[in-house]
């Protein structure tokens, strides 16, 4: 399944994260749009489990807005 | 058959709030009580050792139960911040609290899941060894090994201690333990001279582990959600509490969390929680789990008699 950015805030909805997800930016860091470090990293174990892949720690940098976790799974995926 | 008559537990009166640490850790109060899930963390006095928490534990034991320290022949204490390397802190704590020498003594080292693997080991010796009054202690104070500059461990860890009375007259029995090991990510919590806990990889394994072994372990005994009257999990955070819980699609009021007051105290948190809900008679089954440290973990279903 390749990553978009509607399936990946569809993860975010997932998440429980608080406010609008509808509304996310997606060239902001999450960080700066509300959503803080716990429910960050539920995200992106979500994010692994959903698309299979693993996310290390060293490549948190590289995922850090919507459109780079975008990038990054297809990345992966391809 | 031998199982848990009676439980006690020790919180310190001194706390630490973690109110008074939103600037320096740029926190905010809601992150405070509905992630972290700790707004007070309990301290001991600096002096005070392991041992010294158990003693306190035993002292509220014996307010509620009229038993003599003379039958007592097993004398167990899980702890990973013993008084000292030597001797064991079982052994303080029989000499301090005058235990007949005719009891058996010994240490176990586990952090966050040592209360389940503490119930099975103490109350298997007992039944091997024609035992018949028991003390199984909690104690791990990890306010001498915490970084008070590390946002990851400062804020949930909290001082207190337990003790679970096995005998012969029991209220509950555990009717099945299941465990588990992931040591080749020891690293994810360790402690050399300070704790240092990679918070990520915590979550993730207890997320993804703990759920599928709390399915596992109902499958085996053919139970259902139905059958369980309540969780009780080990109090990492409410952020780890309600992950687990939403995995596993259980009611919230059938997990207690508890640990506003007092933070998380390791192997003590389970037992804090049983002892408060073994007075519910509407808890005739429950499952206990505990996580973390190793990375161990362990459940437990006891049912009352």
């Amino acid at each position: 399944m390749k990553a978009t950015v509607e399936n990946i805030k569809e993860v975010i909805v997932e998440a429980e994260v608080l406010g609008d997800v509808a509304e996310m930016k997606s060239d902001i860091a999450l960080s700066e749009q509300g959503i803080d470090s716990l429910d960050i990293v539920n995200v992106y174990l979500l994010l692994e489990e959903k698309f299979d892949v693993q996310i290390p720690d060293e490549d948190l940098e590289q995922v850090r807005t919507i459109n780079a976790i975008v990038e990054y799974i297809n990345n992966k995926l391809a | 058959m031998l199982g848990i008559q009676e439980i006690a537990s020790y919180l310190p009166e001194k706390k630490v709030s973690n109110y008074d640490k939103k600037e320096k850790f740029e926190l905010d109060d809601d992150f405070i009580e509905n992630k972290i899930g700790v707004k007070f963390h309990t301290l001991k006095d600096d002096d005070e050792k392991a041992s010294d928490l158990c003693v306190k534990a035993f002292a509220n034991l014996t307010k509620k139960l009229d038993s003599t320290k003379d039958n007592i022949d097993c004398c167990v204490v899980v702890t990973q911040n013993p008084d000292f390397n030597i001797p064991h802190t079982s052994a303080i704590v029989h000499g301090k609290l005058g235990l007949p020498q005719s009891c058996a003594c010994f240490d176990i080292s586990l952090g966050c899941s040592g209360y389940i693997y503490g119930l099975s080991n103490i109350i298997a010796f007992m039944q091997s060894n024609g035992l018949k009054n028991g003390l199984l202690f909690t104690a791990d104070p990890y306010s001498d090994i915490i970084d008070h500059d590390d946002k990851n461990t400062d804020l949930i860890f909290g001082d207190g201690a337990t003790v679970t009375y096995i005998s012969e007259n029991a209220l509950y029995i555990p009717t099945d333990f299941s465990f588990g090991t992931n040591g080749s990510a020891y690293k994810d919590i360790l402690c050399d001279d300070k704790l240092t806990m990679n918070g990520r990889a915590v979550f993730n394994f207890t997320a993804t582990t703990i759920p599928k072994h709390i399915k596992a372990q109902l499958e085996k005994k053919e139970l259902e959600d139905n059958d369980i009257d309540k969780y009780i999990l080990h109090q990492g955070s409410k952020y780890i509490v309600d992950t687990i819980r939403k995995r596993l699609k259980i009611d919230e009021s059938k997990v207690p969390f508890d640990m506003y007051e007092y933070g998380n105290t390791v192997s003590s948190a389970v037992p804090i929680i049983l002892e408060k809900e073994m007075l519910n008679k509407e808890n005739n089954r429950m499952l206990l789990a505990a996580y973390g440290i190793g990375l161990s973990w362990g459940s437990a279903i006891v049912e009352k008699i």
